[in-house]
């Protein structure tokens, strides 16, 4: 009475097998899409690159749940652990190697936004039965992490070229030797953040004294960022948008003092001039105050022709000024890790003796020049927006690297602070870490006038994960935003 | 001889004669004529279902008519399979619905008349205007899924499909596209009948396990000769409930300022806000999107809104004044016109009915419509006098240009009306859809940072349906012998649906337009046979029996394709796409092949036992080849039930008050599948990266080891008549459990999935039903029928396994959890933070206890919120009832029906956004002069408490501005607990007048003549603000009770009927 059932339920129309170059795509891809979002939803605001006019909520820190990092760091690590299962222990298998490099990055990343979560257990409920994952402290995460990028680069070195869907850095053998860069670089990152907790000059050093077996980035073409198209779908991700939902969005008042004082031209990459500046002939970029009240964000100068929208190259498609053309959608890119901002790891380290190789002044310039390139060749021509640093930038007071060593290092934390620019959450990361460039809560905000330093766990984990969920609560401290994460105390 | 039947006077065949104190019988044929071989001084019995038995002398012989068996206990109704069965023999509950119920006052989704008419049976229609979708429970839930949860339909014998395919996806919201039952066209329904409980459903199977609606097709069985039936119908609707708005305060953002519009994106002053936080109408004069502009003192034919007149125009200000009717003047009276015409006839042999019906309704959301042409044509025919055949084919063509887009954001009309449309935007000015000389390119609105002009998402946005439909059936029986018969039935129901989604240039959220197209192509057959045996033993016990199979196979496949943007605007075509184009598609089958059989004895024709055995296979529990090593695989399964009733008042004297008494009891399991292809895990593919094609795995894990769930369940009742008939009471109590339930359960995506398919859980469902038959007054001439339908359901989750102490049935802005010990439906969300003196190491203990349970509001004023989701109410109702009336005098028929729900919460997603766009009435509190916080009746101060430094309370002081109060009421839309309302209400569902033509009427060549005035929904009463309760929201094709999510207004329709026969 059953005959042919079996073939009636086989499912034909999707594969159940896949070749690890289908897989890894798609990872890249959406987590550098999430990197783009979560800069732009939370992160560029809560370190005061942007403000909010409109649904102030996240700008007076009234911020609920903010589950996007941990759903995508998730959901995308399921595809990168049939990417290991179908590669296996073959160390010379260059897809090893490069799942452990983003596996690393995305767990640095659910950390630092979460504190304690599940690493070791964490997607394993198809070949462990493992529903439930522990959460694993954040000491050990780290420890993963860095190990993992540590094999990975190694791995690298030994393995075969034969490396497709690469959408990161093209694939092939060329691709090898940045995939390896960034695994260091990105150790190197994640050292000088655990720099609070542990003494990390040794393994920097050990990267930095064998350049051949621990390259590190060397320009910026060595960036991790994702480059995007002129046609849909795989445009710059904030190109969709509505234009009122973009506008919400402007220059901060924070980023716009601090740029202008310098006389820095990236400002206007960031931001434009207001428009009621350009009516009245004197065009000038207006930031707003983080933090505002509904009413007075609105209000503020004037109203929202007195506050200047975000940076031209990465509106959307219809948030173009009077007079403009659309946006070019494939010219701002997602951001992983720039070769600006390894200089800067550098420069502090170097500062602070941590390393002995270089010289701290150097990195700083170099990571600042970087930097200035860096947006000079993602902005198109026709945009007229000249991003030449000005001869004399890196020997003005507020930029020269002079003073004391807080002075220094107050200056190495303000331009990592501009070079992270929409690069998802890491400013904050950094910041919490170093408290500099300082962060001042708005006037409105409703958090006690506190900074908040972590996101709360999704509440489904209350309803879905809960004896694990309590376990690291009652090891970290009360579920909420102002809880210190162990690598930040 | 022959047999008259009493009451139409015609040859009744089938009727049994039976010599008494002698096994000698015989039947009547078709003409009723009957021999049989008897002494003169025999007594005859003569028996017939439906007509009360009679004796007469052999002698007497000759037309003998049989009276009709006015107590209704001979009734016959149809139970599962279509086997036909006297009422009183019946061990479980069954309530019918006739025919004529739905055709009067009607609905184009037949569906929703089940509501209040009855007991048991809860109807969640949704309010998208033109025949959308319902969500039918009987007994309440047993299934923590809620698409579990529906009844199996069933025509004449064979089930069909009641798919629900979700009409979102592709950045498209939810659409609510109707499910399979509503496309049934109720003029082809002779009548309803309700099986509630698994012992009535047990034959049918797994799908049947929450009740069977078994729709019965006309037929001209009861014709003789040739005849003609007319059926006219029109009605029109208009909304039964508004939302309120303010209409105090314009557009801006409480600032205090004044309003400009310059370019409706922030230019002016206010005129890139949605929210109606501006200044109070006072008649002064404002530049606003309508006002009319001029070009060096010179009138142009542009105005405000056209941001492309030419440059150095200048908007002159208008009055600034509420547009007081803007939804009511937006909404359209909808219209329903249904025309059903059926050519009917009849003779010995045979009979036929040819129907057509046409239905033409458009809604009350402007340009949405339904276009539903059913043509249905059944016949039988008597081959031989043991040999009959029958056909039913009903095709049904639907097409809807428009449907309205439901839920939550920019293609929905609520959520501009509801959320972002201040009252100073008067409406009907944008009737006028494009910017002067940009017409199809670029829209002309009031506000250009976030919506679309809503004339232009109802006129150019459309969401199209054309719908086929072929519900065919054919049953051929032959009488082996005169207590044997062989039935041989096979039928199917296929339907072809294609759906277009058309998006204009310069939509929000689709600047260039946007085309899809989704193809979804159904197929159930159906292929059974039947043996069924009735033979009397001795003149104490007959027995019956039945024994058949069935084979049912299901495809269906999708297919869709998306051109994102488009070249020319207009062409709504894949090949205008821009970009490359995305498609989708998705096959799937099932196959279930059955054994069923039941045998049923009765006793004296007091006493009734009935036994039923069914076993299933089913593919869907069956490994594939390839996964076969890894499983454990149990496809086929087996259930049974048993039902005993028995007649108290023929066994034993009873008062002389209780003309009837019957007690019924049964018990019986059901067992169930699950979705094809639940073993398998795959990889889907998304868009290509450029080059690079992308894949990813499915997030649902599958589960190799599956088993069968079973649902069993018990039921009691007793059915009760008194004085003559003229009270009738039928009290049901049932229980039932369902276990091993196939769930796909949400897991924390930690695990790498976010669900998994399990054999998990275990739910209690019990509850009462209650229908009450009086007959107050009866004269000649006048009669009173009264009936009151009640029930009460409470499903309880026992246990859930592998650790598992919840699970999330749904989570939109309120969580719907089943909770190990808890009610099904509870709703989970943030609440507010209040007093409490019973644990001093929580927050707000106030060891007084003065201020337990108060609000605690911060030192800013605003209410704080509770960190963990707290239990806020259940969604189910506590009871149900439908009180009907009927009063009859001579020709004239008044009917009402009042229904009535108790209980059951909902939250308000309306009263969430409504108030932080400053639309809804509740928006005026705090501001009674404006915005100046020092002017008296500005501001709100909250009723609670404010914890101090010491850890004491005080109350709350501290005045919060308007806006900042109203989005502080649900903490950013993150506090549910301000935004939940009981959903009681009282309905009048259904009134109607009517007027039977008198007898002398019928002589001429019109034989029946009826016209009847007919209303529905016609009042309500409640407690929940701006929506009608009974609404619900959608997901993804899945119905979620208990949230309301920017809904449609509901309809109240009345019209006037005409029928006749020729």
């Amino acid at each position: 009475c059953a005959r042919d059932f079996s073939e009636v339920n086989t499912n034909e129309n999707n594969p159940t097998t896949v070749t690890p170059d289908l897989l890894l795509s798609g990872v890249i891809r959406n987590m550098m899409n999430a990197q783009v979002n979560t800069a732009w939803g939370i992160g560029n605001i809560v370190v005061q690159h942007h403000a909010k006019i409109q649904f102030v909520n996240e700008d007076r820190y009234l911020w609920g749940e903010q589950n996007s990092v941990w759903d995508e760091v998730y959901s995308n690590y399921r595809n990168l652990q049939n990417l290991f299962n179908a590669v296996g222990t073959d160390s010379t298998n260059p897809y090893l190697g490069v799942s452990l490099i983003l596996k690393s990055w995305m767990f640095a990343v659910a950390t630092d936004t979460y504190g304690d979560i599940p690493y070791s257990e964490a997607g394993k409920a198809k070949l462990e039965g493992k529903y439930q994952p522990k959460y694993d402290t954040q000491e050990e995460i780290y420890a993963g992490v860095l190990a993992d990028l540590k094999r990975a680069n190694s791995f690298l070195a030994i393995s075969g070229s034969n490396l497709n869907g690469d959408i990161l850095y093209g694939g092939g053998a060329n691709a090898l030797l940045k995939w390896r860069k960034l695994a260091n670089s990105l150790r190197l990152r994640y050292l000088m953040r655990l720099s609070k907790r542990k003494d990390v000059g040794a393994e920097m050093t050990e990267i930095l004294s064998n350049p051949a077996t621990y390259p590190i980035f060397e320009r910026n073409e060595d960036n991790a960022e994702l480059e995007y198209f002129s046609s849909a779908p795989n445009q710059w991700p904030l190109y969709g948008a509505r234009v009122g939902s973009f506008d919400e969005f402007r220059v901060s008042k924070t980023l716009s003092d601090r740029l202008t004082a310098l006389g820095d031209p990236r400002l206007k990459v960031f931001g434009r001039p207001s428009q009621r500046s350009v009516t009245a002939g004197t065009p000038k970029i207006e930031g707003i105050p983080n933090g505002l009240s509904d009413v007075n964000a609105l209000a503020y100068n004037g109203g929202v022709q007195g506050v200047s929208r975000v940076g031209y190259t990465f509106a959307c498609l219809v948030c173009n000024d009077a007079g403009q053309a659309a946006p070019d959608p494939a010219a701002p890119r997602a951001l992983l890790m720039t070769y600006a901002e390894l200089q800067f790891i550098l420069a502090e380290a170097r500062e602070r003796n941590m390393i002995t190789t270089g010289d701290a002044a150097t990195y700083y310039n170099n990571g600042i020049t970087a930097n200035f390139e860096y947006w000079k060749s993602i902005v198109p021509p026709q945009y007229g927006i000249d991003v030449t640093m000005p001869a004399n930038y890196l020997s003005q007071s507020g930029v020269a690297y002079t003073g004391g060593q807080a002075d220094k290092l107050g200056k190495i934390a303000l331009q990592k602070w501009v070079a992270y620019y929409f690069n998802g959450l890491e400013a904050w990361f950094d910041w919490r870490r170093t408290r500099m460039p300082a962060i001042v809560p708005g006037p409105s905000n409703l958090n006690n006038d506190r900074v908040p330093v972590r996101f709360i766990y999704p509440q489904k984990e209350q309803s879905l994960n809960g004896a694990s969920r309590k376990a690291a609560v009652d090891r970290q401290g009360v579920d909420d935003m102002n809880t210190l994460m162990w690598i930040a105390k | 001889g022959k047999v008259i039947s009493g009451d139409d006077k015609q040859p009744l065949p089938g009727a049994t004669i039976q010599v008494k104190g002698a096994s000698k019988k015989t039947i009547t044929d078709n003409a009723g004529n009957f021999t049989i071989q008897a002494g003169n001084n025999d007594l005859l019995i003569i028996s017939s279902i439906g007509f009360t038995t009679q004796e007469i002398s052999a002698a007497q012989a000759g037309n003998i008519v049989l009276a009709v068996d006015t107590r209704g206990l001979g009734e016959v109704v149809v139970t599962a399979l279509g086997i036909k069965k006297e009422r009183k023999k019946l061990g479980y509950a069954l309530q019918e619905v006739k025919g004529e119920d739905l055709t009067v006052a009607r609905e184009s989704n037949v569906v929703n008349q089940l509501a209040g008419k009855v007991a048991g049976v809860t109807v969640i229609g949704s309010p998208s205007g033109v025949g959308g979708s319902a969500r039918v429970s009987i007994r309440g839930e047993r299934s923590v899924d809620l698409n579990k949860n529906q009844p199996l339909y069933v025509v004449d014998g064979v089930p069909i499909s009641n798919a629900i395919n979700g009409g979102s996806g592709s950045n498209n919201m939810e659409v609510d596209f109707g499910n399979g039952a509503s496309f049934i066209n109720p003029d082809d329904i002779e009548s309803m009948n309700v099986l509630k409980g698994a012992a009535a459903a047990a034959l049918y199977g797994s799908r049947a396990a929450n009740g069977v609606v078994m729709i019965k097709t006309k037929s001209g069985r009861k014709q003789k000769g040739i005849g003609v039936e007319v059926n006219s119908n029109l009605t029109l609707e208009s909304a039964l409930k508004l939302p309120e708005y303010q209409k105090v305060y314009g557009q801006g953002n409480a600032s205090g300022g004044d309003f400009a519009f310059v370019n409706g994106g922030g230019a002016g002053m206010a005129d890139g806000t949605d929210e109606g936080w501006g200044p109070a109408f006072r008649g002064q004069l404002y530049p606003q999107f309508n006002s009319p502009r001029t070009l060096n003192g010179e009138a142009i034919p542009f105005t405000g809104g056209d941001m492309n007149a030419p440059a150095g125009s200048v908007i002159t200000p208008t009055a600034w004044e509420p547009d007081n009717n803007n939804l009511k003047d937006f909404l359209e009276t909808g219209r329903t016109f249904t025309n059903n015409v059926a050519l009917v006839g009849g003779n010995d042999h045979g009979d036929f009915r040819l129907s057509y019906t046409n239905l033409n309704q458009t809604g009350i959301v402007p340009n949405t419509d339904l276009k539903r042409n059913t043509t249905s044509f059944s016949a039988g025919y008597h081959l031989t006098p043991k040999f009959s055949a029958r056909a039913f084919a009903s095709y049904i063509k639907s097409e809807s240009d428009n449907r309205p887009s439901i839920s939550y954001g920019t293609e929905s009309i609520m959520y501009l009306f509801n959320c972002w449309l201040p009252a100073s935007v008067r409406v009907s000015d944008l009737k006028r859809l494009w910017q002067r000389g940009l017409e199809d390119r670029q829209q002309y609105n009031w506000n250009y940072n976030y919506h679309d002009n809503p004339y232009m998402t109802v006129y150019e946005n459309t969401n199209g349906q054309y719908y086929d439909r072929l519900i065919g059936n054919v049953i051929l029986r032959y009488d082996l012998a005169s207590w044997l018969n062989l039935q041989v039935r096979t039928a199917t129901d296929w339907s072809s649906e294609r759906r277009e989604y058309r998006r204009a240039f310069s939509t929000q959220r689709f600047p260039f337009g946007e085309y899809r197209e989704v193809n979804i192509i159904n197929e159930e057959r159906n292929t059974d046979f039947l043996f069924a045996a009735d033979k009397e033993i001795n003149s104490n016990f007959s027995f019956n029996a039945t024994l058949g199979g069935n084979q049912m196979r299901q495809t269906s496949r999708f297919t869709e394709g998306t051109a994102g943007q488009l070249n020319v605007p207009g062409v709504y075509r894949l090949t205008n796409s821009r970009i490359p184009l995305v498609s989708g598609q998705n096959n799937v089958a099932k196959r279930i092949n059955s054994f069923y059989g039941s045998a049923g004895v009765s006793y004296k024709n007091k006493l009734f036992l009935d036994v039923t055995g069914r076993n299933d296979w089913s593919s869907a529990l069956t490994l594939p080849e390839d996964l076969k090593a890894f499983g454990t695989e149990q496809n086929s399964y087996f259930y049974s039930s048993v039902a005993l009733s028995a007649i108290i008042s023929d066994m034993v004297k009873l008062p002389s008050v209780i003309s009837f008494a019957k007690l019924r009891g049964s018990f019986a399991q059901v067992g169930n599948d699950t979705d094809p292809f639940a073993y398998t895990q795959t990889y889907f593919s998304t868009n290509p990266f450029g080059g690079s094609q992308v894949y990813e795995e499915t997030d649902r894990l599958s589960n190799l080891n599956l088993k069968p769930e079973i649902s069993t369940a018990f039921e009691f009742g007793a059915d009760l008549r008194f004085w003559q008939n003229r009270v009738g009471l039928d009290v049901t109590y049932y229980q039932g459990n369902t276990k091993n339930q196939i769930l796909n359960i949400p897991l924390s995506n930690t695990s790498g999935y976010t669900s998994r398919v399990i054999n998990a859980g275990a739910i209690r469902n019990h509850g009462i039903e209650v229908m009450l038959n009086v007959t107050p007054i009866k004269t000649k001439s006048f009669a009173w029928d009264a009936y009151v339908n009640f029930s009460h359901n409470r499903s309880k989750v026992l246990e859930l396994r592998d650790g598992l102490t919840n699970y999330v049935v749904a989570d939109r802005s309120v969580s719907i959890e089943a909770r190990v010990g808890e009610r099904m439906g509870d709703m989970y969300g943030i609440g507010f933070a209040r007093v409490q003196n019973s644990d001093p190491n929580a927050p707000y203990y106030d060891a007084t206890g003065e201020y337990t349970g108060q609000m605690v509001f911060a030192a800013n004023g605003r209410p704080v919120a509770t960190t963990e989701r707290i239990k806020l109410g259940n969604y189910n109702p506590d009871w149900l009832m439908g009180v009907g009336n009927t009063f009859t005098y001579k020709g004239i028929r008044l009917s009402c029906l009042f229904d009535i729900r108790q209980g059951g919460k909902l939250y308000s997603l309306t009263q969430t956004v409504g108030r932080e766009g400053g639309i809804i009435k509740e928006t005026l509190e705090g501001r009674a002069d404006g915005y100046d916080m020092s002017k008296p009746g500005n501001g709100v101060v909250g009723n609670g408490v404010v914890q101090q430094a010491d850890g004491k309370f005080a109350t709350n002081t501290t005045k919060v501005a308007v806006r900042e109060w109203h989005s502080a009421w649900t903490g950013g839309r993150n506090i549910a607990e301000g935004v939940m309302y009981d959903a009681s209400f009282v309905k009048l569902r259904e009134l109607q007048i009517g007027y039977t033509f008198p007898g002398a009427f019928k002589k001429g060549l019109i034989k029946g003549m009826n016209i009847s005035l007919v209303g529905r929904n016609l009042l309500l009463w409640d407690n929940v603000p701006h929506v009608d309760p009974e609404v619900m929201s959608y997901a993804g094709g899945t119905a979620l009770p208990g949230i309301e999510y920017m809904s449609l207004p509901s309809s109240r329709s009345y019209g006037v009927n005409l029928s006749f026969k020729l």
